[in-house]
């Protein structure tokens, strides 16, 4: 879809443009699901486990039951539904078993909170607690328990995935490039080394809220703060073998997302509670603790990579395994694995690649997608080990990165080929390197540092990310006409904050020519009356919507000059338009209103041509394939995006107490159709990053409780944390098949913020750090060569962020 | 509302002492609420009755007198940093004060109910106990006034018994104009609970630790000299904690940031 027109000669599509959602959200206007109440409506409960694994022996309900207000009680024992996507692992409820620590058990709807919050607590629930399965690397041992016995019962998709029944293995994704052992021999230095990070809460500022109606006739309509109207109505069928047409989801403005919305979540354990109390629409909004540990998390990751490297300094081999924790279930976190399998290395060419990625069931609240993706996780990894290579061989970091970078012509691990219109990661790190003014000190930063006595370190990191999807992962968008030639965008690509609507606006806008003014994108969701979009997750929001949205817009030309034609007795190759006519160009006076057109024309002489102008925009992934399931070649990626971090921070070595004092972003997103959201998600998620580098992380006990499942001690950025300075930057090499040459960057301003903080910290302290977060204590631990703290299990015999380090020179 | 109780205010001291002589163990002190509120939302507690301590009459007083700077249970950490004879008498009441929560909790956050609280990381008991500051508890049957290096008995635990309430914390005049600084190890830069705090203050040659989130209760250290050299009055602070390890950091981590804090504030209090 792309045109090579310059951003100089375009309207819209480039330039300045508000979000059209900016005025309700700032003036509260905007209604939530949190809002939002229902004539009748139920409250809902839910009792949840106190353990990490334990048998239920018995509930005993009966109290609840009778308690005033109380219109529904239901228990895992009378439902036999399993819920999921990929791996469809998931009870409603808690049946026979606990898996994780606050999974719910039983739920109560009544016609007050405070009376659903009486019955749960009359609840009794008798457990028989069992020896929990914690660390995932202690679930990989041949007598550790099993978290899924029936694991070879469930259903899956059979083309993508490989669970091990008789394991805690969920999935094995495998790739197989070229000779590891080959390359190994051919190389000049071997670092091997295990990095790893803990599970962390997407933390949305609106928690999951469903209100879910089951009336009469099995007639359900849900409404609920969701990702995915489609794919939640698609899951919900299936779960209860309920015709597609019974079932309608509205989604009204989301207040935020992450990927912790993506899937199904709540709205089964909403419908029970509504069907059992005869209808009553139920809602049931998560408190920002069950946030933590009802809802899902995004995985922890142990990963070890070891590193052939020539004398050069360009990588021979690399020897990839991942060991990812899913909690409890795996539905989402099996594909979190797959896509982070076929990217493991990064950015940077592996002539022969050997990747195990596991997914690894444990008895802890469960992992999905969460910006980046796996990305996020991994990267930490790769880049940090990039930067201890080149430590280990005494190479600079960037030259040993743009050394081994992605170039055209270079082949990636799933055997793609790069070409000079996939992006320009070369540019992005150079550039990123150039902002913070990496490899010395400034005159300003060298006084800083004798002032403050903290010493300031620069690194930077590079990132790559395609969308994670299904190979033939579709959308549409149609345009409606108004009476005044006004035009209405409808989409069920969902903008739960990240400012797509805006950009969609754009292009219709920049596409029919018309006043931006005149364009308005519907906000809420409606399966019953959008077209279909897979899911609003995977940065390819943009690319397959905006395509569509240009299609749906020449489609409306089309339309309205078939009806201009006739009406102007004109061939439509000779017309031409304007924001309010079509016109005969050779005649620029005959011509005939949009307005006119727009509901079907009215001839003088009254008769009726035409009719509503609609247009239709329908996109499917191209030329994408399934993986080999035994050496990961295929084309995973419709688009990979790019970009690097360039980080300065200043330390202070006799605490581990540090600052950031600059990040430089760079991203090449092919064309910047908004460059302000483009900003705005570089900063955010730049920011999400860096929470996650400095100090959010699960921490539990060793029975599997999490001990911090809220801010108290699980905190967040706040304002006060921003980095002194941020630069963002963008590079743009189009996108041959993406809308103006655009591709999607949603996510990857998360990628890599962690390990650029990294590797600033150890360019101006020689601290190694391996895990993630790096709290301060962590940085003085590294700095004074003591035991990295390991409290993500405490005290697991396992569960050490221990790395080794090995780098021998083989000559 | 999720959670329901009867809820009292009574409009004079001796009204409230005896509301809570009545009530004894079925009810809970409200001040600002920022830690009761909470807890009644998580099922920590449960009280049949809340009594409100801010309503009586004179509750929201704070002034200074020849006794020194006295402050009813109703005034809240913001009041105090607002106060002219606050930031320019007792610095370091304003330097804890600062240090507390967000700008949005201090505004309802009580110091009362900061140091009722008995947290071990309350922020505001570093500088009442530096300040040499008394707790004025009052009950049915009488008054009684306990200084603050006394005031805490344990975790979470204080010399109150139910019946009293704390009615007035005086800061006596002749702390005024000492000099302090508190420093305060965070995992964010946005408002946190500390992993250790440490205020120092120095007058007339005497010099006083109070440390936060370092022992069951927070703890003051007045056996450091003036001559001490910074190792041994960090040696002196040190053998005056036990810190533990918990989510926030470990026993060992804490230990060594107490020493550089008070070596630290040694150099830089003058």
């Amino acid at each position: 879809m792309f045109d090579d027109i310059k951003t100089a000669d375009m309207t819209y599509v480039g330039k300045k443009a508000g979000r059209p959602d900016m005025v309700e959200k700032l003036t509260g206007e905007a209604v939530f699901v949190s809002d939002m109440e229902l004539p009748g409506m139920l409250h809902a409960q839910l009792k949840k486990s106190p353990h990490a694994r334990a048998r239920i022996k018995r509930i005993d309900a009966s109290k609840a039951a009778a308690m005033p207000g109380v219109r529904a009680v239901v228990t895992g024992e009378e439902l036999d539904y399993h819920i999921g996507l990929y791996i469809v692992d998931k009870f409603i409820l808690a049946k026979g078993e606990v898996r994780h620590y606050g999974e719910a058990v039983a739920a109560v709807a009544a016609e007050t909170l405070e009376q659903a919050r009486a019955a749960v607590e009359a609840i009794e629930v008798e457990y028989e607690p069992l020896p929990p399965v914690l660390h995932h690397m202690d679930a990989l041992k041949p007598d550790a328990p099993l978290v899924h016995p029936e694991l070879g019962t469930y259903s899956y998709i059979e083309a993508v995935f490989t669970p091990k029944p008789g394991t805690n293995i969920a999935n094995h994704t495998k790739l197989r490039k070229g000779d590891v052992d080959k390359g190994f021999e051919a190389s000049e230095y071997i670092v091997e080394r295990e990095y790893s990070c803990p599970s962390v809460q997407h933390v949305p500022m609106e928690t999951h809220v469903a209100i879910v109606q089951w009336a009469r006739g099995d007639r359900v309509s849900i409404w609920t703060s969701a990702q995915s109207p489609f794919t939640v109505r698609n899951l919900f069928c299936h779960a209860f073998g309920l015709p597609h047409i019974n079932v309608r989801v509205q989604i009204p403005y989301v207040g935020g997302g992450f990927g912790g919305k993506a899937g199904i979540g709540i709205e089964p354990l909403c419908a029970v509670l509504s069907r059992k109390a005869g209808g009553k629409p139920v809602k049931f909004q998560a408190s920002r603790e069950e946030e933590f540990s009802l809802l899902p998390c995004r995985s922890a990751l142990t990963y070890r990579i070891k590193t052939g490297v020539s004398a050069d300094g360009r990588i021979q081999a690399q020897h990839m395994t991942m060991y990812w924790d899913s909690g409890a279930y795996a539905d989402y976190a099996v594909n979190v694995t797959r896509a982070s399998g076929f990217s493991a290395s990064g950015p940077y060419e592996i002539p022969n690649a050997w990747v195990d990625a596991y997914t690894i069931y444990t008895n802890k609240p469960y992992g999905t997608a969460y910006r980046g993706f796996g990305h996020v996780e991994f990267h930490w990894a790769v880049e940090r080990h990039m930067e201890l290579i080149a430590q280990a061989i005494g190479m600079d970091p960037l030259e040993f990165r743009l050394r081994n970078a992605l170039r055209p012509g270079s082949k990636t691990m799933t055997g793609e080929t790069i070409l000079p219109s996939t992006g320009n990661v070369v540019k992005c790190i150079e550039e990123a390197a150039r902002m913070i003014g990496y490899g010395s000190l400034s005159a300003d930063e060298l006084r800083r540092q004798e002032k403050t006595g903290w010493k300031i370190g620069k690194g930077v990191a590079a990132l790559q990310k395609a969308p994670a999807m299904p190979s033939f992962t579709a959308t549409a968008v149609v345009l409606k006409m108004n009476e005044d030639g006004s035009v209405l965008v409808n989409l069920a690509l969902t903008d739960y904050g990240q400012g797509t609507y805006a950009s969609i606006r754009q292009i219709v806008a920049e596409r029919l020519g018309f006043p931006i003014e005149k364009v308005k994108v519907a906000f809420e969701n409606d399966t019953d009356r959008d077209p279909y979009d897979w899911q609003t997750v995977a940065s390819k929001g943009l690319l397959l919507s905006g395509n569509a949205a240009i299609l749906a817009a020449e489609d409306m030309l089309r339309n309205a000059y078939a009806v201009a034609a006739e009406a102007l007795r004109a061939n439509p190759r000779d017309l031409g338009h304007d924001g309010d006519r079509v016109f005969v160009k050779h005649h620029p006076a005959s011509s005939v209103a949009f307005s006119a057109m727009a509901v079907g024309l009215a001839m003088p002489n009254g008769n009726g041509i035409g009719g509503p102008i609609i247009g239709v925009g329908r996109y499917i992934a191209q030329g994408l394939s399934n993986l080999d399931k035994n050496t990961g070649e295929g084309s995973p990626a419709i688009d990979w995006t790019y970009g690097a971090h360039g980080m300065i921070v200043e330390v202070n070595e006799a605490t581990g107490e540090y600052r950031v004092l600059k990040v430089a972003s760079v991203y090449d997103v092919g064309r910047a159709i908004n460059p302000d959201i483009v900003r705005g998600q570089a900063i955010g998620g730049m920011i999400q990053g860096l929470g996650t580098a400095v100090c959010e992380g699960y921490i539990y006990d060793q029975q599997g409780r999490l001990l911090n499942p809220s801010f108290t001690d699980n905190k967040i950025p706040t304002a006060k944390d921003l980095p002194m300075e941020i630069e963002c930057a963008v590079v743009e090499t189009p996108q041959i098949d993406g809308p103006y040459g655009a591709r999607g960057v949603g996510e990857h301003s998360m990628i890599s913020v962690a390990p650029a903080l990294g590797n600033a910290i150890q360019k101006a302290t020689g601290a190694e750090i391996m895990h993630m977060p790096m709290r301060f204590e962590d940085v003085w631990r590294a700095l004074t060569k003591k035991e990295p703290i390991d409290n993500w299990i405490t005290k697991s015999p396992i569960g050490s962020c221990r790395s080794a380090p090995e780098a021998r020179n083989r000559g | 509302m999720v959670y329901e109780f009867r809820y009292l205010a009574p409009r004079t001291a001796t009204e409230l002492a005896t509301v809570l002589d009545d009530i004894k163990a079925d009810g809970r002190i409200l001040a600002g609420g920022t830690d009761l509120i909470p807890n009644i939302r998580n099922g920590v507690f449960k009280p049949r009755i809340v009594v409100d301590v801010k309503k009586f009459q004179g509750a929201d007083r704070m002034a200074f007198g020849s006794e020194g700077l006295s402050m009813g249970p109703a005034v809240t950490i913001n009041d105090v940093l607002r106060s002219k004879d606050a930031r320019e008498r007792y610095p370091s009441l304003c330097a804890c004060a600062h240090e507390l929560a967000s700008h949005q909790v201090r505004n309802r956050a009580t110091v009362a109910g900061n140091v009722v609280n008995a947290s071990p990381c309350s922020d505001m008991a570093p500088a009442l106990l530096c300040l040499g500051a008394r707790a004025v508890i009052r009950s049915a049957t009488g008054e009684r006034v306990v200084p603050f290096a006394n005031f805490f008995a344990g975790v979470k635990k204080t010399v109150l018994v139910p019946g009293e309430f704390l009615a007035t914390i005086i800061i006596p005049a002749e702390s005024a104009g000492a000099a302090g600084r508190y420093l305060k190890l965070k995992r964010i830069a946005g408002h946190d609970l500390g992993i250790v705090g440490v205020l120092m203050t120095r007058k007339d040659g005497e010099l006083r630790f109070g440390v936060s989130s370092a022992a069951p209760t927070p703890v003051l250290v007045d056996t450091v000299g003036a001559k001490d050299d910074p190792d041994e009055a960090a040696r002196k602070v040190l053998a005056s904690v036990s810190p533990i390890s918990d989510v926030r950091g470990t026993k060992e981590y804490r230990e060594h940031m107490i020493g550089v804090y008070v070596r630290r504030l040694l150099s830089e209090v003058e």
